[in-house]
């Protein structure tokens, strides 16, 4: 067997191993890029999080949260450290005594009474790892004056229309797929073709009238005018009916049999046989509301005890323009909810989405 | 309004309290399944005084209604918002002004350019073109992109799972996340221009060693011949490699300088996509333009000062999506929707490419079939009804694009990414005196739009179900 048969040998039998080819190595190429591409980015946010104002201010682009170690010097205050090193290659920590010019006038730390003039380019910035959870505490805790933040408030608000969006959505639509394939009657057809015609609605041209609608119902401004008018989903109700479509007819009979009411069938038989379907629904029903933008927006962004998170975000984002270190850390803690659920369920939600999601 | 509410939660809630302890005993632990024959009230009373037919009306009932209200409605009143004028949000005290909205967009005196329309016009044609200027990059892009994924995940590789959750988180993330991460990447000195300027400074030092120059000839001629070597036997995967080795030589090179033309940059790429695909369909010449490919590309190589190409002055950090004139803002646009709405894409793609029979690429292989010809042959006839719904998706998705521009650049610089759904939203609801009418008009005429393209699109799909 020769170096390279060996080399490129992929597992498997003697007959059913492939080689590991040029399209192999394509491939891996691609996922690496995916990994460059996809996992940096959101990788380097939540490091940036880390790092402390100053670190931040200055763009510095090392990986790790460095921070310039300070030190309390006698009648100087606190002041930041920089380590000196000597001609003769020692080093020593010293803080600046005056301005930063070509020769530097520097005291150091053990020594405070001495002052030493040296040049510029032999002093370097003493620096350690730092973690500067200040970025999460101070708009979280609304300490420092970030009180602009209510972080609380706005978790409280996201969780309430998701939840509550997210039941309403599955109870309905559930109910409306059950209609739709358990039961004959006229006008099946007519319902079942308005459904279809509200999925090739977009919902970024009714805006304006949709304002009007929700504005004259006295739900403008509150969080029941995001949860309502999405509540109805043409995907949730195809979805559901697909699937119970499957669920055979004699259960349903059965159950007539013993005198149980059309509801208790629904809720007792169906709804239970149609976890798989629904539990696909309620995970793009929590995705679609938890990063729900444009309505949201319209509706909710003149009261800020209203704000979801995502609105509260923009809000802050937009205010703060300069204080990117708070900003990146809001980023990371609005992240890393989803991020976990989709870490839990992340197999769970690509098979489902790719068999049924589309159908 | 309210009081209504009220007293309809009342007396379903009282009265169905009622009803149900009449009818039933209820056990303490019995509590939840209450509340659930609590909520079903309404039906149980609609199949007590209709039968089972009224029963599966009064189960569509609140979805219908919702659609109604919030989907239907909405839709017929833009017509009539459209013809009204005024800032007042009481549809009653709209004043009628029949079609002047629709007059100041259509306010123009050549309708390609936006310059010469009213104010209104302005806003919304500048708003059209750079939303189907980047509909048509978009696309395609996307739908390329998420295929190539799809066909990635799908081999026989180590993590797949991983990889394929991988591309799908983008997918979880909100606009204002992907805003907020993609802000700081491409600030001006985030750390997109940080990696540019570290890696340009690495190569100039490389190429500033002594012997690059002939190195790197010699590893290209090597490279090229292995590459080409194997292209000739009809393989694909090496002949895009080739392809890539190619165009690059093909730039530096830069052949059409000799007779005094620019554009070698572009003519390298096209050549290359030539005989990359004359390999992918086997055409009878493609050995011979392989052949004759290398045979220009060694003698390019002669020429091409590597030293030089590798040399980079000071790259200059970029201020992504603020420089103007650029194209970069646009770029960068296409690049983020493409980054956060791929996976989705690629997971319908991937469910196509599962449904096809294995046993198929098995005949094909008995018979000696290439990979490509497999591919071509196989997999995209195969995978092209799954490729319309996603293109169909991905165009009524990316028409309405509206999150990650409001996010990232606010229409800007000037105007250059101002999409038609801002337009929308800036005229109604932000600004002192909100233009209702002008905003309706606008959406009016955007639902105009995507309507011929959807029907273009169900006429394709319906050609295509065909196959």
């Amino acid at each position: 067997m020769g170096v390279a048969t060996f080399l490129t040998r992929t597992k498997g039998t003697a007959d059913r191993a492939r080689r590991f080819g040029i399209a192999d190595l394509l491939a891996y190429g691609y996922l690496l890029l995916g990994v460059l591409v996809i996992l940096m980015p959101v990788a380097w946010t939540f490091l940036s999080s880390l790092k402390g104002e100053r670190a931040i201010d200055g763009f510095d682009t090392r990986l790790l949260p460095m921070a310039q170690v300070e030190a309390e010097v006698e009648g100087q205050g606190v002041k930041p450290v920089w380590t000196w090193t000597a001609p003769d290659g020692t080093t020593r920590d010293v803080v600046k005594a005056g301005p930063t010019r070509r020769e530097t006038d520097v005291v150091a730390l053990d020594d405070p009474d001495t002052v030493l003039r040296v040049p510029r380019t032999t002093l370097a910035p003493n620096e350690r790892i730092r973690v500067a959870t200040e970025n999460y505490l101070d708009p979280i805790l609304g300490r420092n004056g970030q009180d602009n933040f209510a972080f609380f408030t706005y978790l409280l608000n996201s969780v309430f229309v998701t939840v509550m969006a997210t039941l309403i959505t599955l109870l309905i639509n559930a109910m409306a797929a059950f209609a739709l394939s358990k039961y004959k009657f006229r006008g099946r057809l007519t319902f079942t073709i308005l459904i279809i015609a509200t999925l090739l609605i977009p919902s970024s041209i009714i805006l304006v009238s949709l304002f009007f609608v929700v504005w004259s119902f006295g739900i403008f401004g509150s969080l029941w005018g995001v949860i309502i008018p999405a509540a109805a989903t043409p995907t949730g109700v195809f979805l559901l009916r697909q699937y119970m479509l499957t669920i055979p007819d004699e259960l349903l009979d059965a159950a007539r049999m013993d005198a149980a009411s059309e509801w208790r069938i629904f809720w007792r038989i169906v709804l239970p046989l149609s976890l798989p379907a629904l539990s696909v629904l309620a995970i793009l029903s929590v995705i679609w509301r938890w990063n729900d933008f444009l309505w949201p927006l319209i509706v909710l962004i003149s009261d800020p005890a209203q704000h979801t998170l995502q609105i509260g975000l923009t809000a802050f984002s937009g205010e703060f323009d300069s204080d990117f270190h708070y900003i990146l850390a809001m980023t990371v803690v609005s992240l890393v909810p989803i991020t976990l659920v989709f870490v839990w369920l992340q197999r769970f939600i690509t098979t489902g989405i790719a068999t049924t999601g589309l159908k | 309004m309210s009081v209504v509410v009220l007293a309809l939660a009342a007396l379903w809630i009282g009265g169905g309290t009622l009803w149900l302890l009449a009818r039933r005993r209820y056990h303490w632990r019995e509590v939840p399944a209450f509340a659930m024959d609590l909520i079903g009230v309404p039906v149980d009373l609609a199949q007590r005084l209709f039968g089972r037919g009224g029963v599966p009306y009064a189960l569509l009932l609140p979805n219908m209604l919702i659609f109604g209200i919030f989907t239907f409605a909405p839709m017929i009143l833009n017509f009539h918002v459209s013809f009204t004028g005024g800032a007042s949000i009481h549809l009653l005290d709209r004043p009628w002004v029949g079609a002047a909205n629709y007059g100041a967009i259509f306010d123009c005196e050549t309708y390609l350019s936006p310059r010469t329309c009213s104010n209104e016009g302005y806003d919304f044609w500048t708003g059209m073109f750079n939303t189907l200027a980047f509909v048509a990059v978009q696309v395609p892009v996307l739908c390329i992109v998420a295929l190539l994924t799809a066909l990635v995940v799908n081999r026989n590789i180590v993590g797949r799972g991983f990889w394929r959750a991988m591309f799908f988180y983008p997918v979880m993330l909100s606009p204002v996340v992907i805003a907020n991460i993609w802000n700081w990447v491409l600030h001006r000195k985030g750390a997109l221009n940080a990696a540019l300027g570290g890696s340009a400074e690495g190569l100039t030092a490389m190429a500033g060693l002594a012997g690059f120059d002939m190195v790197v000839s010699v590893v290209f001629a090597v490279a090229l011949m292995v590459t080409s070597e194997r292209a000739l036997r009809g393989s694909l995967a090496w002949a895009a490699v080739f392809g890539l080795l190619f165009a690059c030589v093909f730039a530096w090179a830069n052949p059409l300088a000799m007779i005094g033309l620019g554009g070698s940059f572009w003519v390298g790429p096209v050549l290359a996509t030539g005989v990359v695909w004359a390999v992918a369909i086997a055409h009878r010449r493609a050995r011979w333009a392989v052949a004759s490919a290398s045979v220009v590309s060694i003698l390019l190589l002669l020429t091409v000062q590597f030293d030089a190409v590798f040399a980079f002055d000071r790259v200059r950090p970029v201020n992504w999506l603020v420089t103007p004139n650029t194209g970069w803002p646009f770029f960068w646009l296409v690049f983020v929707f493409c980054w956060s709405h791929m996976g989705f894409y690629m997971l319908i793609l991937l469910a196509g490419l599962q449904a096809i029979p294995r046993d198929l690429y098995e005949a094909a292989k008995m018979d000696g079939t290439k990979p490509a010809r497999a591919f071509f042959r196989i997999t995209l006839p195969l995978v092209m009804p799954t490729l319309t719904v996603v293109l169909v998706l991905s165009l009524i998705r990316s028409f309405q694009i509206f999150d990650e521009v409001w996010l990232l650049t606010g229409g800007g610089p000037g105007r250059e990414t101002f999409m038609i759904v801002q337009h929308i939203y800036e005229t109604a609801f932000t600004g002192d005196r909100p233009e209702y009418g002008e905003a309706a008009a606008g959406s009016v005429l955007m639902a105009v739009v995507i309507a011929v393209f959807t029907f273009v699109q169900l006429f394709v799909t319906r050609r295509q179900s065909e196959f």
